[in-house]
């Protein structure tokens, strides 16, 4: 049997690859795709400690977070289409209108 | 307190509901007139009516019939009560009898000479607002009450002078909304007198009600504090570095300051010779017969107060005697017909003042009484000549009128022979009265010897005047001048008849007037009126009316025979003016006190109103505080709006920044 602390790690791995790409990339879609790639590390945490624990609460948990992030999904991928028809781009640092 | 006291409550109702009818119904300018002087009417007979109840009335034990119609509390604060109630004695009863009898004549005449005007609808509004302001005035059975009857004539004097607000100027050059703020301003000054004369009143005598009242809804009973105006005879105040001042001289000398402002005395008179903006009837009417005498009513009614404080009452002499003097002087060297009027307006205010100041109080009323007539058919009939003279005003464009307008010439000279106080007209039977109880029994034979040479100038301007516009030549001959409607003449002679006859009201010997007013300020138990006269007083009268006859007849015959006459010239001043240039000059403006006032209060408040707003408001309240705390806050943002970059991952990174920050320090701890 794995280790849970392994899980835990590539958790953090996923999480961390998630953040870095949400700080760096400059594609909307990318970003997106890296903001999913966070919740599902966070997913993958919560699944490990559940089974470490025997607890089905960790499992149940990760279905709510799968069905939101659907509806983010559907949200998300809406306002970028959106975003693309009037500004003919999907660069963020091109949607800084909101600058102070 | 018997039946049919309630009719009381009808005098001044009908000018009430006249009022609203006016205001709120009535658009036809035919049927406002009709409306507002059947009102009045209406209140005419509705005061005749409650003498008869008035008389009919039990006799109290401690004397003095009085109706006292209270409709219901008005203020209750612990012991500051303050009934609604409506009072009808001898005294308001003469004085409503004027104020409606005078008042409906004005009324029916308002509808010939304002005929035409474009806002005779709202002028006849006023006119029955005035009439019931009036009534309250001289029926409030306190003095709150009576204060609220003091300011709604204010009110509607105001909006009469102003009635003319659209036009820059009206003759002879006075700017009627200016005339109009400056008559309900100086009026101001003495409400001030008024206002702390109630409150000391109410704390020295604990009730503003003249007379005991009849136990209101609850049973208590609210005193009145006339009868106990000995409690505080000899009470002293403490001024600190003035001195003392007795407490009765203090209330009487606040009443006397609100006294100058309403009634026109000397020093705050000057409202009332700008207050000739107005049209004439309201003239007549407010300026002359009724609203004017209120100070001298005012201090009728509350005649113990002043018994009380001979210091205070000779004050009131002198400043009678003074504005009887000055005023006259004043009115020899007016041109404006409507001027001369209101100077000897002033004037006759003054006799009145002095008459009420020695406790001559019928004689005051008497007189009072006799003007308001008299003085009412003088303007009345100034108004028909400015009519027939085409809207002149200036005396030098009249001349002659008295072939053309001979009703109007007959009734002014039985007007001018009254005012004069030539025997055996109205004026005469009153000042004589003044007169000779100023000198034999007030014991003020100064004061009197002023008041005979004042009747004297009185003669000589009104000859002066009669002269100048009913005699000699036409000296404007641009305008065809014609004889007044009957709707102007008939109120003109009906006012005349009364002018010849009035002095029968207190004729000596009959003394029905002195009669009348007896129980209202008789002592209990006094004897009736006891009048015997003396030879003295026989010889003064005598040789009063032959010094005003013969001033009167110089008047005349200097202003239409010889040199004199022919200089009268239009826009030239006066030929007299030539003998005595800088004292004529003075009178003529009317002894400098305009110029006092706006030398020594309007320009210095003017200009700290001028440093108020441009300065004081706009660069400290405006620039420091209002726009100071914008720039601030403008300038606050400034400096933070850099953290706001637009850029998404910039605000993720921080938020980043702050979870690790946070997570860190808890898992630290």
């Amino acid at each position: 049997m794995v280790p849970t602390n392994y899980f835990v790690i590539l958790s953090a791995i996923l999480f961390t690859v998630g953040v870095i790409g949400v700080l760096t990339r400059r594609n909307a879609l990318v970003v997106f795709m890296s903001v999913e790639l966070m919740l599902n590390s966070a997913n993958l945490a919560l699944v490990a400690f559940a089974q470490a624990r025997q607890s089905l609460t960790g499992q149940i948990l990760v279905f709510f977070v799968i069905t939101v992030a659907a509806a983010e999904v559907a949200v998300g991928l809406a306002l970028l289409v959106a975003i693309f028809r009037s500004r003919r781009t999907l660069d963020v640092d091109e949607v800084s209108t909101l600058r102070g | 307190m018997s039946n049919l006291t309630w009719i009381i409550l009808l005098i001044p109702a009908f000018p009430l509901l006249g009022f609203l009818v006016n205001t709120f119904f009535i658009r036809d300018e035919r049927t406002a007139g009709r409306v507002a002087s059947g009102a009045v009417i209406l209140a005419f007979v509705m005061a005749l009516l409650s003498i008869a109840v008035l008389q009919a009335q039990p006799e109290p034990a401690e004397g003095g019939r009085r109706i006292d119609y209270i409709l219901w509390e008005w203020i209750s604060v612990g012991s500051f009560r303050v009934p609604f109630g409506f009072l009808f004695d001898h005294l308001t009863a003469v004085m409503a009898l004027l104020v409606t009898g005078v008042g409906a004549i004005i009324h029916v005449y308002s509808i010939g000479y304002m005929h035409g005007d474009v806002r005779q609808v709202r002028f006849f509004a006023y006119l029955n607002l005035f009439i019931f302001s009036m009534l309250m005035l001289i029926m409030g059975d306190n003095m709150l009450l009576l204060f609220l009857g003091w300011e709604g004539v204010g009110l509607c004097s105001f909006l009469l002078i102003g009635h003319y607000f659209d036009r820059r100027s009206v003759q002879p050059g006075i700017n009627p909304s200016g005339a109009a703020v400056k008559a309900f301003v100086v009026n101001r000054v003495g409400d001030v007198g008024m206002l702390l004369a109630m409150a000391a009143i109410f704390s020295r005598l604990g009730s503003l009600s003249f007379y005991n009242q009849d136990p209101m809804l609850d049973g208590r009973i609210v005193p009145g504090f006339l009868a106990h105006v000995n409690d505080i005879a000899f009470a002293q105040l403490d001024l600190g570095a003035f001195g003392t001042i007795g407490i009765a001289t203090a209330i009487c000398l606040l009443i006397l300051l609100g006294v100058t402002g309403k009634s026109a005395q000397v020093p705050l008179f000057v409202w009332l010779p700008d207050a000739m903006a107005g049209p004439t009837p309201v003239s007549a009417l407010i300026h002359a017969a009724t609203m004017v005498t209120s100070g001298v009513y005012l201090i009728a009614r509350v005649q113990p107060l002043f018994q009380a404080s001979p210091t205070a009452a000779g004050w009131v002499v002198t400043i009678g005697v003074l504005t009887a003097l000055l005023a006259a002087l004043a009115a020899v060297a007016q041109f404006d017909i409507k001027r001369v009027l209101a100077y000897s307006t002033i004037s006759q205010l003054g006799y009145m003042i002095v008459a009420v100041g020695m406790g001559a109080v019928s004689a005051g009323m008497f007189h009072l009484l006799t003007h308001g007539i008299f003085k009412a058919l003088l303007f009345l009939a100034a108004g028909s000549v400015i009519h027939g003279a085409h809207d002149h005003q200036d005396m030098r464009r009249m001349g002659g009128l008295r072939t053309k307008m001979p009703t109007t010439y007959w009734t002014y000279l039985v007007g001018a022979l009254a005012l004069a106080g030539i025997f055996p007209f109205a004026g005469f039977w009153s000042k004589d009265e003044i007169i000779s109880y100023a000198w034999f029994n007030g014991g003020r034979p100064v004061g009197a010897i002023l008041l005979i040479f004042a009747s004297m100038i009185t003669a000589f301007y009104m000859g002066r005047q009669i002269a100048l516009i009913f005699f000699g030549q036409q000296r404007d001959t641009t305008y065809t001048p014609h004889e007044s409607g009957q709707i102007i003449t008939v109120p003109l002679i009906i006012l005349a008849v009364g002018a010849v006859i009035g002095g029968l009201i207190n004729f000596p010997g009959l003394h029905w007037l002195s009669d009348f007013l007896h129980p209202v300020f008789a002592t209990p138990g006094a004897p009736p009126v006891d009048e015997t006269y003396t030879l003295g007083q026989g010889i003064l009268a005598v040789v009063t009316t032959l010094l005003a006859a013969a001033s009167g007849y110089a008047g005349w015959y200097l202003y239409t025979h010889g040199a004199v006459a022919r200089r009268v010239r239009i826009g030239q001043p006066d030929p007299l003016y030539r003998y005595n240039g800088d004292i004529w000059t003075g009178a003529e403006i009317g002894w400098g006190f305009d110029w006092f006032y706006d030398h020594a209060i309007v320009r210095p408040y003017r200009t700290a109103s001028r440093f108020l707003s441009d300065v004081y408001d706009r660069q400290g309240i405006d620039g420091t505080l209002v726009d100071g705390t914008g720039r601030l806050m403008g300038r606050a943002a400034e400096s933070l709006r850099g953290a706001q970059t637009g850029f998404i991952r910039n605000y993720v990174l921080i938020f980043l920044v702050g979870v690790v920050l946070m997570v860190g320090y808890f898992a630290l701890s």
